[in-house]
């Protein structure tokens, strides 16, 4: 049995009060909770202060470049498909700079689990606006306000294909936890998108802001329907925020589809020697 | 198939070695489009000026082209497009009405082609036994009424020259007995050398002069297991490859100059991670979009600058298809071996560019072939210098494996992740031994030495000199040339012994880093140094002079995207 500690690497630098400590707590307790050790997985992070946990959770991981954690990941997950592959990144960081990688691994399927720190602001940078940042948000970067309204996580992943999509708040971390631990054990892409204060820079989207305008989604509510899925979505427009699992379907993953792996993953296989076979066609 | 290539194989299967070259517009369908074969008993490396036989399948092929013919060149044309009073200076004309069998049959325009080559074949001595197999193979899944039909077609064009050109015939293409050969381009010589070196992922985003990698490899990968997957774009190809290869398999991405920008960073971060990956760059003319389907050898100094930052780089430049497989499987193992970036150079030459090799050669690659995965690990021994000097307590199951421990090489024991009982990090920050970020002075300087010792390490150890081709001590004049330059000098080269010029060729394609006190050596006093490049700045005159101080005054130099001919080399050192 694996423990907390067996996951805990250096101390968080994270300030106090960061929501990122409610979110490192969270993964290392979905790990512990599902029984693997930190060779069982591979994380990989992105650059910020979400991407600094690299240093806080043990794991086989790369700490890759701003933006491009996913398809890293995606690389990971090909050579080895047996193991669960997690993303930790943030919303620039994602939507950002990565936002191309992202709705194509959504398209694809691709059996990673993206957990994206969604604090509102590019925090390790000093607080300029992120993508996700609320139209007329004053920071460094737009001092008039932004002029871009704020880009849609969740109805991004869903119309792009994604076939795991919740919402999450580093508040509630039992929650977060849960949410976790069902992100990782589907098969497919799943987007966990956290709601995270940042206690810094973002004197906004405070956890009270949060608490007042969260809601866990009902029991009854069918996170197969994707047209409930998407008005969910867009409640992002009345600045309310659902959390919980509000897609999820059951289509097959992009390495479910590969017939090359379909008897054991890539990295353990046997060489190709039938060099005859490719040659004919150049005869 | 196009049916230039039908031509090269036909001449391959019939006991001749062959090389072609095809000219094509940046368009799908239009433009003027040649395909140029030269066969030959003796290995051919590079074009050829003078045209023996033309045939053309409009007007514009002869406006273009005829000042390229022999003086007793074949000309095939059809009397529809070309009137005969313009083909006054050409001694063997050969009309065959390709318009007027089409009509006359019901073919399509595209079948043209197939009566041009039975015409070709018979105007060169040849049978048509080799050209129906190929229809047959080639239209085997189409049913017999279409092979049926296109050997027809192939049959009118090969009598109108039988029944009415006798006399012109030339019998220069007849059956010989040899040994058996494959005819591949570049691109064909990478994707087979990536399956023999069991590369088990490709990733790649189409760009021209690489893509029939990329549709080679996909076509094969049921039968080879290869993943090939076509990403949404460069940063994500590399990205993705840089993933596997960390995850253990051998991984690669192939991409023109424009593709190979965007996954610099990536380069980057392989060198600092210490990831292997081998990226297949196949230059075309730049800046930006270029002439996207010619060729030039632009982009070297770029590749070797490749990447922020300082950290090892190995870069590869094979002049031929043989030596491309070689190289390609070569360039594997030093990616595992020094686990950093190792790049392949080609350009739209040798990508796209036939050439024959015997069978036999290449199952000798094959059988010499060793796989060095270096120091990849997938078990750990008890080694106490494994673990981590972290403190263990009991309570710990897990131990970070030292993934850039500082060693003698420069070159850490790479483990595969997954192994039970171990973790670490690849970190693309600066980082200790054991994978952690650090911004410590002493750790920092640790680190860059122990990954520019990489360096070092390989120039000592699998470096290897530039091949020379003639003897330099005899040799009035030695070219130097790089990568895919190396054919037409060899071509140069024949046609300048012919005259009775005494010449050799320093050719690398090792290219990069370059070992100083090695290369000095070959570069003996009071030759003529002539620097042979596809590009407008002698990137490798720089390069060269850079790395080892030798300076080449006199260079031939050419970048309007076309590649050289021997020719103009020889007018060069004649003027």
């Amino acid at each position: 049995m694996s423990t907390i500690q067996d996951f805990s690497g250096y101390p968080p630098t994270w300030c106090p009060g960061c929501g990122n400590h409610g979110i490192g707590i969270a993964i290392k307790s979905a790990l512990t909770q599902m029984n693997l050790s930190p060779s069982d997985i591979s994380v990989v992070f992105g650059i910020g202060c979400s991407g600094n946990m690299n240093d806080f959770l043990n794991a086989y991981a790369i700490h890759s470049l701003h933006g491009r954690s996913i398809p890293t990941a995606i690389g990971i997950k090909l050579a080895n498909h047996k193991n669960p592959v997690i993303v930790i990144a943030g919303d620039g960081d994602c939507y950002g700079e990565g936002g191309n990688h992202f709705l194509h691994a959504c398209r694809g399927n691709h059996d990673i689990t993206v957990i994206v720190h969604d604090n509102r602001v590019y925090g390790l940078t000093t607080g300029q606006a992120a993508p996700t940042a609320q139209k007329g948000y004053r920071s460094k970067s737009t001092p008039s306000g932004i002029i871009e309204v704020p880009l849609n996580p969740l109805a991004l992943a869903l119309t792009q294909g994604a076939s795991f999509i919740a919402q999450t708040f580093a508040g509630n971390v039992t929650h977060l936890t849960e949410i976790i631990k069902l992100a990782v054990q589907h098969k497919g892409f799943s987007l966990v998108n956290v709601l995270q204060p940042c206690v810094t820079f973002n004197k906004i989207n405070t956890y009270k802001y949060y608490q007042e305008r969260s809601y866990l989604l009902p029991k009854e509510y069918q996170s197969g329907n994707l047209e409930q899925a998407m008005t969910k979505t867009m409640e992002l427009n009345e600045e309310k925020f659902p959390l919980g699992i509000v897609y999820q379907d059951d289509r097959p993953a992009f390495t479910d589809q590969l017939t090359q792996i379909k008897d054991g993953s890539l990295v353990s296989k046997n060489r190709f020697t039938g060099f005859d076979l490719i040659l004919k066609e150049f005869i | 198939m196009t049916t230039g290539l039908v031509f090269s194989k036909i001449a391959s299967r019939l006991g001749y070695h062959i090389y072609d070259f095809v000219q094509y517009p940046s368009l799908i369908r239009g433009g003027h489009n040649t395909y140029d074969v030269i066969f030959s008993d003796e290995i051919q490396s590079g074009l050829k000026w003078e045209i023996d036989c033309l045939v053309c399948l409009n007007k514009e092929t002869f406006d273009q082209h005829k000042n390229r013919l022999a003086k007793d060149a074949i000309v095939i044309f059809d009397p529809v497009d070309i009137d005969e009073t313009i083909l006054t200076e050409v001694k063997n004309k050969v009309a065959v009405p390709m318009e007027k069998i089409l009509t006359d049959l019901k073919g399509q325009a595209v079948m043209k082609n197939t009566i041009a080559m039975g015409a070709s074949l018979a105007a060169l001595g040849a049978d048509l036994e080799e050209l129906f197999k190929i229809i047959e193979e080639q239209f085997r899944k189409k049913g017999q009424e279409v092979i049926d039909f296109n050997k027809q077609l192939a049959k009118k064009g090969y009598d109108q020259v039988k029944n009415n050109y006798a006399s012109i015939i030339k019998t220069v293409l007849q059956k010989k007995t040899t040994d058996e050969k494959i005819v591949i381009t570049g691109n064909d010589a990478f994707s087979i050398g990536s399956v023999i070196a069991d590369c088990r992922i490709y990733v790649a985003y189409p760009m021209t002069p690489s893509s029939s990698v990329l549709a080679t490899l996909a076509a094969w990968q049921e039968k080879t297991g290869m993943i090939v997957r076509h990403a949404e774009d460069e940063i994500s190809v590399i990205n993705t490859a840089i993933g596997s290869s960390f995850a253990g398999v051998r991984s690669s991405v192939g991409t023109s100059g424009g593709g190979f920008a965007l996954m610099v960073e990536a380069v980057s971060l392989a060198g600092i991670t210490e990831t292997p990956i081998v990226i297949f760059l196949s230059q075309r003319p730049g800046p930006a979009t270029g002439m996207p389907t010619w060729t030039e050898q632009g982009d070297l100094l770029f590749t070797i600058n490749s990447g922020h930052g300082e950290f090892p780089k190995i870069v590869l430049a094979p002049g031929d298809v043989e030596e491309m497989i070689e190289l390609t499987g070569e360039a594997f193992n030093l990616a595992d071996i020094y686990q950093t970036p190792v790049i392949i150079m080609s350009d739209m030459l040798l990508s796209e560019s036939h050439q024959s090799l015997l069978k036999r050669r290449f199952d000798d690659i094959i059988k010499s072939y060793q796989i060095n995965r270096g120091k990849l690990v997938n078990k750990i021994s008890n080694d106490k210098a494994q673990i981590s000097n972290q403190i263990q307590s009991s309570n710990i199951k897990t131990i970070n494996f030292l993934r850039y421990q500082v060693t003698e090489d420069g070159i850490s024991p790479r483990l595969i992740p997954g192994t039970p009982g171990y973790y670490y990090q690849a970190n693309s920050y600066e980082h200790l031994e054991d994978g952690h970020t650090t911004e410590d002075s002493k750790e920092r300087i640790k680190q860059v030495d122990k990954r520019n010792k990489k360096n070092t390490s390989y120039l000592t150890g699998h470096f290897q000199t530039p091949k020379i081709y003639g003897d330099i001590k005899a040799a009035e004049i030695v070219f130097v040339a790089w990568g895919s330059s190396k054919g037409v000098v060899l071509e140069a080269q024949k046609i300048l012994g012919s005259q009775g010029k005494k010449t050799a060729l320093i050719h690398f394609t090792y290219v990069y880093p370059l070992d100083k006190e090695k290369i000095k050596k070959i570069f003996i006093g009071n030759k003529r140094y002539v620097l042979v490049e596809n590009n407008s700045d002698a990137q490798f005159g720089k390069l060269l002079q850079q790395q080892t101080g030798i300076e080449i005054n006199e260079k031939i130099l050419k970048y309007d995207g076309r590649p050289f001919w021997p020719e103009e080399i020889v007018n060069y050192l004649n003027k």
